[in-house]
């Protein structure tokens, strides 16, 4: 056995849980024919092929754009050739807890843009809803196909001590990542293809198909096959390979702002050299402030004008639809597992972590009092952006972030802090814990369906919790296993 | 299938930028041989490249028109939108944004073309190496089109691909008439003897000098070459082989009436024009008007298809 696995090969009873191996230091079991080729690399033979990831990634051209210093830098995907490995057995669990979640979401949008049962009935207060960023007022009374709002979702996990998941955040607006998971998969069956004989790990390569389907059934028009746009903000935007990617995979057309216009007879048109060409569904990768300069921002160039009457209308469909946002809000986060119930009449399937909204005194106090412990999150911004993680945090940054919750408390939310779940990963020439989440990804239209695991993303500092890959974070190739192969 | 105006816009402009690119490439090239075989004193000036390739403007007056200044301006000056280096920039801003409808290896093969000119063009102005970068975009300007021309479907994205193609090309091949022209218009003490060593280099520049020697003869003389180089149904950087490729692409596209009878006028200023009876004098001011007419073809092509009316 290789020494570059000795942090683990002695692992006494861990600080947190570990994805791969147990705390007396051995696989667990559905990763024992992983764990036992990966330990039997060299050294070198690691190397190679890390190296051959590395050349693949660039090879296919994954990327992903940071705006730094006044410039777009193309960064080349920060891939760990370690999977991480989850029983088939335990995710279908989790799967129907994201099903049942992504379609409670979806019942709360449709009900707070039309009937507003669950405000009468008292279960959270009006104010936290209408009165929030999110809400967008020019969406009451449209009534989407199906019911449904968010039909793209990305719900992150996070795995506790206990080795239970956590949903840890919704991410309803424009969530990003899946061309990652996908391409994640292709790297590991270039890199390591003897993996994949022993084990029988669901693909995950059909979910362009997938996401086909759920748009196509949106289609306004009878049609074949209907007229797919993705929108993008263009090659400026940090996900702008995954617009490419998605486009392309579905055989739909990526489309700026500047393409596409809505005509006299309120339908939306795209410019083509044959004319206009009437679209039938539009995946936006946009948000909504961005999305129809009439209704939202009046200087965005990256929209079109006309959209939202176009899409209230129902002349074109919208996914996500416009206002989904208004179920991703972080206060909103907290009463999630009440409207399962309300809507559902079903107990949540996935734990929630405990949320302390500053927005009531008494939690408010007690996360002013116990800042060194907590995560403190601003209700709306996404990415990592503008949170303080407590125990990490100087003296100065909590009293920064205290003067923040008392001034303008309903926009922070705080969490006890969380120890997330680390697996293996490559740092140099060894193996060492790293933390990691995952993201799977939820289709919800006419069906619901979710990805076979997700994007885990892992921290690749020592000891740091932020996995975000616009701050230092990488990935890795995600697998659901079922027993062995015979 | 369909295509976007915009991504048609782009392909066009990355085909016309990578033409410009080659060509430029290929006329400074000649020019560099042909400057070196005219004896001391006779020699014409620099300027006229610049000239020729439309770059007074941005050239200005206060730049010394010597050889130093006038191929740094043509080769890596990114100010220039005529330079070699700003056109390959160009051309892979066009790429980046259509990758999706091209084959993978157009995008691989632009943006090393870019990396390479971002690394030599400042330093391949010198004689001693700007043969060799020359030769490297020709070449890879080549590999290019080559692989555009045996991968691509034939349908819109080849279409407009090949309508930037050919316009740059005749535009061009207008060009390289025009420096022998210009080369020797009111120079009276170059006599017959510095003559073909223009007009053959300028063929050198079109890769048709053997074609021109198997076809019309081992003579270089300038009507001939006018003649060859305008009207030869059958060479490809000919400026009728141009037209006729543009023609044929345009058939199938819908709304190109317009497009159409502006093309058809060009071919028939081009098939009454006779050198015979032309003075440098006039085939200069034929060229200067027939660029005109590419110029309003170019334009009607933008408004026919990259950017339609609103329904």
């Amino acid at each position: 056995m290789d020494n570059s696995w000795k942090r683990y090969n002695n692992k006494q009873h861990g600080e947190f849980f570990d994805e791969l191996i147990t705390d007396t230091g051995r696989p667990r079991v559905a990763t024992r024919n992983a764990v036992k080729m990966l330990q039997g690399l060299s050294t070198e033979e690691m190397a190679a092929r890390r190296a051959a990831a590395e050349l693949a990634i660039r090879e296919m051209g994954i990327s992903f754009t940071i705006y730094s210093e006044g410039k777009n830098i193309d960064r080349a995907w920060p891939f760990d050739i370690i999977p991480r490995i989850i029983t088939a057995r335990e995710w279908q669990k989790v799967s129907r807890g994201l099903a049942q979640r992504s379609r409670a979401l979806n019942c709360f949008i449709d009900d707070i843009y039309n009937k507003q049962k669950i405000l009468a009935d008292g279960l959270l207060p009006a104010d936290i809803v209408l009165d929030s960023g999110n809400y967008k007022a020019q969406c009451a009374g449209v009534s989407p196909r199906y019911g449904a709002w968010a039909h793209i979702c990305g719900i992150d996990l996070v795995r506790d001590r206990d080795g239970r998941f956590y949903v840890l955040e919704d991410n309803l607006r424009v969530p990003s990542g899946v061309s990652y998971m996908l391409e994640n998969r292709e790297i590991t069956k270039r890199v390591l293809p003897e993996l994949f004989e022993n084990h029988s790990i669901l693909p995950v390569d059909d979910y362009p198909s997938r996401l086909y389907s759920t748009l196509a059934a949106l289609s306004p028009r009878e049609q074949k096959r209907p007229c797919i746009a993705v929108l993008t903000p263009g090659i400026f935007n940090s996900a702008y390979f995954e617009h490419a990617y998605l486009a392309q995979g579905m055989g739909a057309e990526l489309v700026e702002g500047s393409d596409l216009f809505v005509a006299e007879d309120e339908c939306l048109y795209m410019r083509t050299v044959d004319g206009p060409e009437r679209v039938d569904v539009v995946y936006r990768r946009i948000d909504d402030d961005f999305l129809d300069p009439e209704a939202f921002r009046e200087d965005s160039t990256l929209g079109v004008a006309g959209m939202m009457r176009a899409w209230k209308r129902g002349n074109v469909a919208i996914a996500n639809a416009p206002g989904s946002g208004v179920a991703d809000d972080k206060v909103l986060y907290a009463f999630v597992p009440e409207m399962i119930r309300y809507y559902l009449g079903e107990e949540p399937g996935l734990a929630s972590v405990k949320t302390y909204l500053c927005m009531n005194e008494v939690d408010r106090d007690y996360v002013l009092a116990n800042l060194d412990k907590l995560v403190v999150k601003p209700a709306n911004e996404s990415g990592g952006y503008g949170l303080m993680v407590g125990p990490h945090a100087s003296p100065a940054k909590r009293a920064e972030f205290a003067r923040l919750i008392e001034k303008n408390p309903r926009n922070y939310i705080a969490q006890p802090t969380l120890a997330l779940s680390t697996a293996p990963t490559c740092i140099d020439d060894t193996v060492q814990p790293r933390h990691l989440d995952l993201r799977p990804f939820i289709l919800h239209g006419k069906d619901t369906w979710v990805t076979p695991g997700g994007l885990t993303r892992v921290a690749l500092e020592e000891g740091s919790l932020v996995v975000n890959s616009s701050q230092g974070g990488g990935s890795k190739d995600t697998w659901i296993v079922e027993g062995k192969k015979k | 299938m369909m295509m976007l105006s915009r991504v048609a816009e782009r392909l066009y402009w990355m085909a016309r930028y990578l033409e410009r690119a080659e060509d430029t490439a290929r006329l400074t090239q000649a020019y560099t041989h042909m400057v070196m075989d005219i004896p001391a004193g006779s020699e014409p000036g620099w300027d006229i490249l610049v000239h020729i390739l439309d770059g007074a403007p941005q050239f200005g007056e206060r730049r010394v028109c010597n050889e130093q200044n006038v191929l740094k301006f043509l080769i890596a000056d990114l100010e220039n939108p005529g330079s070699i280096a700003f056109c390959i920039k160009a051309a892979r801003e066009n790429v980046r944004t259509t990758r999706d409808v091209l084959p993978e290896e157009v995008w691989e093969h632009v943006n090393e073309l870019y990396l390479y000119s971002q690394e030599y063009a400042a330093v391949s102005i010198g004689r001693r190496n700007r043969h060799h970068f020359l030769e490297q975009v020709i070449t890879r300007c080549q590999m290019i089109s080559g692989l555009l021309l045996t991968t691509l479907c034939r349908d819109h994205a080849y279409r407009f691909i090949k309508l930037g193609h050919l316009l740059e090309r005749a535009d061009m091949t207008t060009r390289v008439i025009d420096v022998g022209a210009g080369a020797l218009l009111g120079n009276e003490r170059l006599n017959e003897a510095v003559d073909p060593l223009i007009w053959a280099s300028l063929l050198q520049s079109l890769s048709a000098m053997g074609t021109y020697r198997r076809t019309i003869g081992p003579l270089v003389e300038v009507n001939s070459v006018v003649e060859f180089v305008f009207r030869d149904s059958s060479l490809p950087r000919s400026v009728k082989f141009c037209l006729d490729g543009i023609r044929r692409e345009l058939g199938p596209l819908k709304n190109n009436t317009e497009a159409l009878k502006i093309l058809d006028r060009a071919r028939r200023s081009l098939s009454r024009f006779n050198p015979e009876k032309a003075e440098r004098e006039d085939l200069h001011r034929f060229i200067d008007r027939f660029q005109l007419e590419l110029n309003t073809l170019g334009s009607m092509i933008s408004t026919s298809w990259f950017m339609p009316i609103e329904a």
